[in-house]
């Protein structure tokens, strides 16, 4: 394989035009990464620096310190360029501890989890 | 390759691009590889109170296999190259 | 008249290729089916569909009496891609001979 010149990597799908700058990059479990892009390859693995998890639970949200972060290729959904112009997130979404947002998304957990026993709890009456 | 000529002759045109995972971005679509790899330019979420990270996202890389759809600008469907194209494809072009 | 080669179906796909410009269904991963006029496809099942509708069925538990309420939403998109590897079945439209 060639390495295409620079004047086709602003044309094709490569990576190369984010490299070393400040990505969001979606992976296929829903965790958002932010980091900066240092390497890549043509499966879309990616190296980032400086990374972190942005986990978000209605308005709160917490970003939490990874470090450096080789990410599998499969796995990845989307990788974005963040507008350093624009406000990464809207004004009423509140920065929290990581404490906070682990407990937040517990309760958001529990709650769901307490819909699935609360069905198959009826499922179970049904039958009776 | 059918696609993939098909999707590079669709270049610099608006798409809504939608996703596995229920995510549906627009854009103009700057370039797309034999994987179906897709980049957008001035994006923008659709369901954008859903999806708040993606605020600043402006342009993006999407991967290929997680595509559900592309919705595609009537202006850019010819419809007879189109069959012509997969008559030729089905014959094992 | 279609010549031999072009009508005569030996594999699945030839079904398919018959169907070309026809309305036909598409049954999709994720509960969704499409109904759209055939434009092109490949080995896939790649295809772009005109004049689509699709039907998304959901299954979501009430709040309150945590019953199960199927729903289903409908849209129409003019022209559609659909990527292959999501797609379950597709069924030609029905000939009468």
């Amino acid at each position: 394989m060639s390495w295409a010149g620079p004047e086709d990597i602003y044309l094709s799908t490569s990576l190369a035009s984010y490299l070393d700058k400040k990505l969001l990059v979606l992976l296929r479990d829903g965790r958002k990464l932010l980091g900066i892009l240092r390497s890549f390859d043509q499966f879309a693995n990616a190296v980032l620096e400086g990374a972190c998890e942005r986990v978000i639970v209605g308005d709160l949200y917490c970003d939490i310190p990874l470090g450096l972060y080789v990410i599998r290729g499969e796995n990845v959904v989307l990788i974005g360029e963040l507008d350093l112009e624009k406000e990464e997130l809207p004004p009423h979404m509140t920065r929290v501890s990581p404490a906070e947002i682990k407990g937040a998304q517990k309760a958001e957990r529990e709650a769901s989890d307490l819909k699935g026993t609360m069905r198959k709890r009826m499922e179970f009456l049904d039958l009776d | 390759m059918l696609f993939f000529s098909y999707f590079k002759d669709l270049v610099g045109r608006e798409v809504t691009v939608e996703l596995k995972n229920d995510l549906a971005i627009r854009g103009t679509l700057h370039s797309v590889d034999q994987y179906l790899n897709i980049k957008l330019e001035n994006t923008r979420v659709v369901d954008q109170d859903k999806y708040p990270h993606m605020l600043s996202v402006r342009n993006c890389f999407i991967r290929g296999s997680v595509v559900r759809y592309v919705q595609l600008p009537p202006e850019g469907v010819d419809i007879e190259l189109l069959h012509d194209a997969t008559r030729r494809e089905a014959r094992g072009g | 008249m279609a010549s031999e080669e072009e009508s005569a179906v030996k594999e699945p796909l030839d079904l398919i290729r018959l169907s070309l410009d026809e309305r036909i269904y598409v049954k999709l991963r994720s509960d969704r089916e499409l109904r759209g006029k055939l434009h092109a496809y490949d080995q896939h099942l790649n295809m772009i569909l005109g004049d689509v509708e699709e039907i998304i069925t959901t299954v979501e538990i009430d709040d309150e009496t945590y019953e199960e309420i199927v729903r289903t939403t409908r849209r129409t998109v003019p022209f559609l891609f659909v990527r292959g590897d999501g797609v379950i079945l597709v069924s030609p439209p029905l000939r009468t001979a």
